[in-house]
């Protein structure tokens, strides 16, 4: 019944959408243009070379994202822009297909290139993957980042479909962390060696790995050995040895400075 | 209803790797290690390994026993899907020697356990 209702209620909004016209990335367009004539009549500047914010695409980009979450409400789960002008939606896994898609095919997106697909690892979190697709839409000069989340064993949809040039990314995020992606063409190792055990880049990979390998003039081969570290990793403290103010001593043990109990004396 | 909500609640829905159930899963691992034993002799033959048949045989038993206890379906699943591309690695020979010679360990001294080859090893 829901569902019913959506369909009714969503060619009518998204007419409303078009109509304003402020909802989509073509608004982008012209307010590029103007900021560019803005700061050509300035000349030299003594400012700080840091990224200036600019209200006009930030404004675009909001309405941007607000019009994608009310057209995909099934799947986007959190919109917003960050401090840069950056636009990211986070999406549930079951989306990432048709979301790709709308972004793709939609005249008022047109995100037709995949810049590159990224893994990130959280191992506190329940899904502890988090997959990032990066999109540019040439048309609009506009970049956007799609968030979705996985864990070890769940698989996610493979963006081949939409996207051909996802393949070596994916192949690249089942190498390096593991996580699975159905109805992928040619899912195989790509950056490890054959035979290569373990994921590198979760966090729970230690950073001299697991095996060491050496060319063996007994056998006349590489060999692979398990790794055997002469020395433990040290914990080294930057503080400096000599006592220059014992009073205020911020070791691991005690957060506070020690100056209280020595005043009671 | 309230019993149908907590049984809901209470088993858990995830997504599928490959196999539905337990017989789905055992017939895919019995699948990969037929596959295997039925590659061995070749690529004993291809990569020209210093190994007999049988200790090959052995050693991807051993192999595949090493996992046995491993119960959650969507693990074997991932078990199997590794192992299936080592196998299409090994029969395509994108592997070398070297990859295959990984599975023998024959430059791995073991490790001393009791007290007097620690000793001699000058392991404390």
């Amino acid at each position: 019944m829901a569902s019913r209702i959506c369909r009714l209620i969503r060619p009518v909004t998204t007419t409303f959408a078009r109509k304003n016209g402020l909802n989509t990335l073509s608004g982008l367009q012209q307010n590029q243009n103007f900021l560019k004539r803005q700061s050509s009549t300035t000349g030299t500047t003594k400012q700080p070379t840091v990224a200036t914010r600019n209200p006009l695409i930030r404004k675009s980009l909001t309405d941007f994202g607000a019009y994608v979450a009310e057209c995909l409400p099934k799947y986007v789960q959190k919109v917003h822009v960050l401090f840069h002008d950056e636009l990211e939606i986070m999406i549930h896994p079951d989306g990432i297909v048709p979301v790709l898609f709308f972004l793709k095919e939609h005249t008022n997106a047109q995100f037709m290139n995949i810049v590159d697909i990224a893994g990130v690892d959280k191992p506190t979190l329940e899904n502890r993957f988090e997959i990032v697709y990066m999109l540019q839409s040439l048309q609009f000069n506009s970049r956007i980042r799609i968030k979705t989340y996985t864990d070890e064993l769940t698989p996610i949809e493979s963006a081949c479909s939409v996207f051909p040039g996802a393949n070596w990314y994916e192949r690249e995020i089942w190498d390096m962390f593991g996580v699975f992606f159905a109805n992928h063409p040619d899912l195989r190792r790509i950056l490890t060696d054959y035979g290569f055990e373990g994921h590198p880049f979760r966090k729970d990979f230690p950073l001299s790995g697991y095996v060491e390998v050496r060319y063996d003039d007994e056998v006349k081969r590489v060999v692979v050995e398990p790794l055997e570290l002469t020395q433990e990793f040290r914990k080294f403290e930057a503080n400096t040895p000599w006592e220059t103010f014992p009073a205020h001593r911020l070791s691991e043990g005690n957060e506070k400075p020690t100056a209280k109990p020595e005043e009671k004396k | 209803m309230a019993t149908n909500r907590l049984v809901q609640q209470g088993v858990k829905q995830v997504k599928p790797l490959l196999s539905v159930d337990r017989t789905e899963a055992r017939r895919r691992v019995l699948n990969l290690y037929k596959a295997w034993y039925r590659q061995i002799p070749y690529a004993l033959k291809a990569f020209n390994i210093p190994v007999s048949v049988k200790r090959a045989q052995d050693k991807l038993r051993e192999l595949f026993l090493k996992n046995k206890h491993v119960t959650d379906i969507r693990a074997i699943d991932m078990l199997v899907i590794k192992g299936q591309m080592d196998l299409v690695e090994t029969a395509n020979i994108w592997k070398q020697r070297t990859h295959i010679m990984m599975f023998f360990k024959d430059t791995v001294n073991p490790k001393p356990t009791d007290f007097l080859s620690k000793f001699y090893e000058g392991q404390d």
